[in-house]
């Protein structure tokens, strides 16, 4: 059905210059005016899955290990992969070739329930203090690390991908319906940094930095 | 007035001129002056008039201690004028005044405190009783400082950070900066903050010799600049501590700059431990006409000068307790101030070198002297000074009195942390008797005086922070502490609160023109501490957070109670420790709501959206907020309604069943492949929370939906619930990963069946039946035959993302029918004419499921799990005296709809009304309302009681329900 769309919470107000149709859904891997960072991306159409068990150690998602301990995370083979508790993990595919459905009943798809955005660039940590409390650049953390708290109020499940200086990055999911409320509040908080929109080619340079 | 432009201390720009407007004329100032300073520089001496007795105030302590400078600028009343940085074009007024500061009419005020004894509105203007409304008014009239018009609208731009530290270091003076260099070299990170927009404290505008013929200005301005290069410390200037709690949470608030990109901002930092070096302020001199303009602090006299330029005065008299003000008199003679006498309160202890110094220069010091009373009808022309005892006095003519009892440390950071403090009598201090854990104080604010004791004191105090987290710091905690031990000590305070004078006119507290007479009148009247002495007498209570009586008060009193051991403490102070805008705290103030993936379809189709709960939904769909197009194309056509706000969760594991047993009052192993199951859940009182529909997707594996107030809370609830049962089972929240619509109308089949392969035929796909399967081939969709409006409906539960696409098919689809979108009111209407409920809009907090007539969905029989409430359920079946809910109609047809809430009533109130409306479907007026179990009777006539609507009433009769196809046989068709 060439019509039937699926859309992203995320709407920018940038021109996109290129684009890509994946599973009915068009991805903007370049926005008009990028140049330099900080960047905000929409990733709300990498598929994500919540896993739960009571025997969650006994899981290995796409052959990967989930870590043992709840707020640490894994990047591997384009999985990022994040302990939530003693029963629950997040896993977001960042990466790759669209993975097949995992057949478990363990996993629930939730790509659809939450918006998906990555905030990168210098001044990563400089917004993201604008917006919260939450201590995203731990010295003694080794990223990617996971945290859940509230961005702007809201509650969100937080990975500290990179924390290096000029590299810096967090990914970040929050409820679906919050998305439009909470880009608003990350762009007025990087506006004075000069954050701006950007593809998704950016933030798959910025992944393989 | 000519200004100092060559001075090494200097923060002014003299190159960059300013411009603003004092009452109408133009002024210039210079980049780097407060507003205080720039009108100071123009020869402005009364900047205000006082709260109650309307006697002219000027520039007092250069830090905003009082209210002596707060000022209207650029219409926002309250400003304090001497911590505000000037600005170009900025206008500036003076308030509290009837005419021009210098004539203001009501200055007789000052002539009247004979009438205005302490606590004088608790004794007179109340008898007759009549008499009080009347000088109510007249005293709100005079009262307040400041006017904010009405629609007053805030401008500027107001941010907030919420920064995360190992260490937070309050006060850039010497011992904060060491404080905060010794944790950072420790790897922690550390934030400094300064309430002057710059670092430095009190060594930052002294020309004296810090160590090895360095001034002290220049080692302030070195550890600045080493504070600079450490990377790990963060420093934010002109940020003003305001409050302390739990944890180590600082609050503060920053004024920014011209390159920052906010007006103020709002910081609240969580660190691991704290060091307070917030130094010390002086302790106001106590003395007849004390707050007389021209009368000013030693360090607002020095800071003129060395900071902004501007020598404070021609002839000037110091009446001081403190060596500083034995170097402020130096070094301001030295800079051509005509010096008639110094006065010390001390008559022993002088640095013996600055009295060689003032000797030298022939500065006449009098040793155990003190001002008396300072003369001048608007500001100062002469002092009259005398000994201490008072047996001998003199007079000298002068424009300039520098006056100070004598220091006290800051101790608001460390009050509001809910330290303890003690009156110590060596320093004359109140010292922290018992720190909260993690927090230290450092520095001046302890009693020390020498430069290197100071920055010792700072060290060791930074070196304690960096040991709270973590770091092993004994040997270099060790060497400081041996440094300062050999350091000088704490050295020996002035205790001099007040000259020896009646005090009718010797004020305690400027900001509420509280008088040492006040003081003594409220202590006759049998307040003997200092706590309740405030609250009678207002002392204390003003914009300056009790800076300038904060420590006068306690000690005036325990000396006027000859209280040996002056166990006095200073009077309670509360964030913010200084004045802050309400919209600095409101910050960026982002107005987070959720919204369905239709809105942006419903806005462009006319929606008119309400905030409800966490969600933007569209309420109306046309300006006819009755909705009775909406209304009625869903009950003769078909209607769409987004209903995705409801919540939606996936519960599946070996032991999901008895979770769902477990909070359900109905038996949900009964749900039948294909079908949906509608139950409620409860509390333990039997009062029912929320109601919704179960399905059984698979093998232990169910979907249920919540109401949408309820949705946030379902997992929470399942899990306190079975929390000690150790069952296994899991469960997502899918409330935004699924979209819901609604068709409804008796041509939603027709709809449905054009987008879809699927056998939906009655026969196929009856009411309460579910089913999965595609639209278009392309989108999946969960699909629930429900009937929440009375009609022949459809909910379809899909993907999010699809949403928009599956609206556009249906309304494609729907076309050739007239379908359209009907909003929330609509939907309320229509499930009202068919009485079911929302819960929480029929129900309330003691509800129960009885109550509601849902007792049938309890299911007694269920014996595996004991259902949440059950036992209650047993209790209130047949329980007297409760609220029931009933439908009624208006007595007379042609009346209108009670407003939602109104109470019912007898002699006593009976319930209250639900929800009424008109219904246009059945041309009357229905509603549902919750009343006494002895009106429930149907036919019983109700009493309705709206607000203002005096004797007037609405007369309803209880009617049966449902209003709409009692038969149900709409749903079914």
């Amino acid at each position: 059905m060439e019509n039937i769309k699926k859309l992203s919470p995320v709407v920018f107000k940038a021109r996109p210059v290129k684009t890509e149709v994946r599973d009915n859904q068009t991805v903007v891997l370049e926005y008009v005016g990028e140049e330099l960072g900080p960047y905000l991306t929409d990733l709300s159409h990498k598929i994500r899955w919540d896993v739960q068990d009571s025997n969650l150690d006994a899981i290995k998602p796409w052959g990967i290990a989930i870590p043992e301990t709840p707020g640490l995370s894994v990047l591997e083979n384009g999985f990022l992969i994040n302990r939530m508790n003693r029963t629950q993990a997040s896993v977001w595919h960042l990466a790759g070739e669209k993975p097949d459905d995992p057949d478990d009943s363990a996993y629930t798809e939730t790509t659809d329930a939450t918006m998906f955005v990555a905030l990168t660039g210098r001044e990563t940590f400089a917004i993201a203090e604008k917006l919260t409390s939450l201590d995203f650049a731990v010295p003694d953390k080794k990223a990617p690390f996971l945290l859940q708290g509230p961005i702007a109020h809201v509650p969100c499940q937080i990975v500290t991908l990179a924390q290096n200086g000029e590299h810096c990055g967090l990914l970040f999911t929050c409820s679906r319906g919050y998305a439009q409320s909470m880009i608003g509040a990350i762009l007025e908080a990087g506006e004075e940094f000069g954050l701006r929109p950007a593809g998704e080619t950016a933030f798959n340079k910025f992944l393989t930095q | 007035m000519n200004r100092f432009y060559q001075l090494p201390t200097l923060r002014i720009d003299p190159t960059r001129k300013k411009t603003f407007t004092y009452l109408g004329k133009t002024y210039q100032g210079v980049d780097g002056d407060t507003v205080a300073a720039a009108l100071y520089a123009n020869g402005i001496r009364i900047f205000a008039r006082s709260l109650k007795y309307h006697r002219p105030r000027g520039l007092y302590s250069m830090d905003g201690e009082c209210s002596n400078t707060c000022m209207e600028v650029d219409n926002i009343p309250n400003v304090r004028a001497e911590n505000t940085l000037l600005k170009n074009g900025m206008t500036v007024k003076a308030q509290n005044v009837k005419g021009t500061p210098e004539k203001d009419f009501m200055g007789f005020m000052d002539k009247m405190s004979w009438a205005m004894p302490a606590g004088f509105y608790y004794n007179t203007m109340h008898k007759p009783a009549s008499i009080w409304p009347i000088a109510l008014k007249q005293i709100r009239k005079v009262a307040g400082l400041g006017k904010l018009a009405p629609d007053f609208e805030m401008t500027g731009k107001y941010d907030e950070i919420f920064p995360t530290a190992d260490v937070c270091v309050i006060g850039g003076g010497p011992a904060g900066m060491n404080a905060a260099l010794a944790a950072a070299e420790n790897g922690l990170r550390v934030i400094l903050l300064e309430s002057r927009p710059w670092l430095g404290g009190f060594f930052e505008y002294r020309a004296a010799q810090y160590q090895n013929e360095t001034p002290l200005f220049q080692r302030a301005r070195d550890l600045a600049k080493q504070v600079a290069d450490t990377p790990d410390i963060r420093t934010f200037t002109h940020t003003a501590m305001v409050g302390a709690y739990n944890n180590n949470l600082i609050t503060a608030f920053q004024t920014g700059g011209a390159d920052d990109s906010f007006d103020q901002r709002y910081i609240e930092i969580r660190a691991q431990s704290v060091v307070v070096a917030t130094g010390c302020i002086e302790r106001p001199l106590l003395f007849e006409n004390n707050e007389k303009p021209g009368i000013m602090q030693i360090a607002c006299a020095h800071r003129l000068a060395r900071t902004y330029g501007l020598l404070p005065g021609e002839k000037a008299v110091f009446s001081i307790g403190h060596d500083l003000g034995l170097e402020a008199a130096i070094d301001l003679f030295d800079l051509g101030l005509k010096i008639s006498c110094v006065a010390d309160i001390r008559e022993d202890g002088q640095d013996p070198d600055l009295v060689e110094i003032m000797r030298r220069k022939k500065i006449p010091l009098l040793r155990g002297w003190v001002a008396t009373d300072a003369h001048g009808k608007k500001t100062l022309n002469k002092v009259t000074l005398s000994t201490l005892q008072g047996t001998r006095d003199k007079e000298f003519a002068c424009d300039l009195l520098v006056a100070s009892a004598g220091m006290t440390p800051v101790t608001g950071p460390l009050a509001v942390a809910q330290a303890e403090l003690c009156f110590d009598n060596h320093t004359g201090f109140f010292l922290p008797a018992n720190l909260p854990v993690k927090m230290h104080a450092a520095g001046r604010m302890l009693g020390l005086n020498d430069a290197l004791a100071i920055e010792a004191s700072g060290r060791s105090a930074g070196l304690l922070a960096a040991a709270d987290c973590g770091s092993s710091v004994d040997t270099s905690l060790n060497e400081a502490r041996a440094d300062l031990e050999n350091l000088p000590g704490p050295v020996k305070g002035s205790k001099m609160v007040t000259a020896p004078v009646k005090g009718d006119k010797t004020f305690i507290c400027f900001d509420e023109d509280t008088t040492v007479k006040n003081i003594k009148q409220a202590i006759k009247k049998g307040f003997d501490v200092a706590e309740l002495i405030k609250r009678f007498t207002s002392a204390s209570t003003g914009p300056g957070q009790g800076g300038i009586p904060g420590h006068n008060l306690p000690l005036f009193v325990a000396q006027y109670n000859a209280d040996p051991d002056v166990s006095a403490k200073p009077t309670t102070i509360r964030p913010p420790l200084v004045p802050t805008f309400i919209a600095t705290y409101a910050g960026a103030n982002h107005d987070m709501c959720k919204r369905t993936p239709l809105d942006a379809l419903q806005k462009k189709a006319g929606g008119v959206f309400r905030r409800i709960g966490v969600w933007s939904r569209a309420r109306y769909f046309s300006q006819d907020f009755t909705c009775r197009d909406e209304i009625e194309n869903v009950r003769n056509n078909v209607g769409l309604f987004d209903a995705s706000t409801l919540g939606k969760f996936r519960i599946w594991g070996p032991d999901a069943l008895k979770a769902l047993q477990r909070v359900y009052v109905g038996d949900m192993s009964k749900i039948a492949d294909g079908k949906i199951k509608y139950s409620a859940m409860c509390n333990e009182d039997a009062c029912i929370i929320d109601d919704g529909v179960v399905i059984k997707r698979g093998e232990n594996d169910y979907y249920f939906t919540t109401s949408t107030a309820r949705a946030g809370a379902a997992v929470e609830w399942i899990r306190y619930h079975t929390r000690y049962d150790g069952w296994n089972f899991n469960m997502v929240n899918l409330t935004d990963a699924l979209g819901v619509i609604n068709l409804a109308g008796p041509n939603a089949r027709k709809v449905l069946a054009k987008v879809t392969d699927a056998d939906i035929s009655n026969d196929a796909f009856p009411y309460a039946g579910y089913r999965e399967f595609k639209i278009k081939d392309t989108i999946p969709v969960r699909v629930m035959r429900l009937g929440f409006v009375g009609e022949l409906s459809y909910e379809l539960h899909t993907p999010s993302s699809y949403m928009p696409a599956l609206w556009e098919i249906l309304e494609d689809a729907g076309s050739e029918f007239g379908i359209r979108n009907f909003g929330l009111e609509a939907q309320n209407v229509l499930r009202m004419e068919k009485c079911h409920l929302i819960i929480g809009a029929e129900s309330e907090q003691r509800t129960t499921l009885h109550d509601v007539g849902l007792g049938f969905l309890w299911d007694r029989t269920k014996t595996d799990t004991k259902t949440v409430g059950a036992f209650a359920l047993k209790q209130t079946e047949k329980q007297d005296g409760r609220l029931k809910l009933v439908g009624f109609k208006m007595e007379n047809s042609d009346a209108r709809a009670p407003r939602d809430g109104s109470i019912i009533v007898d002699s006593k109130i009976r319930g209250y009304v639900c929800i009424a409306r008109n219904s246009h479907t059945l041309n009357e007026v229905v509603g549902l309302a919750l009343v006494d179990e002895s009106l429930a009777e149907t036919g019983t006539k109700l009493e309705i009681y709206e607000d203002e609507c005096g004797d007037e009433r609405l007369y309803a009769v209880v009617a049966l329900t449902p209003f709409y196809d009692p038969d149900a046989k709409r749903l079914k068709m």
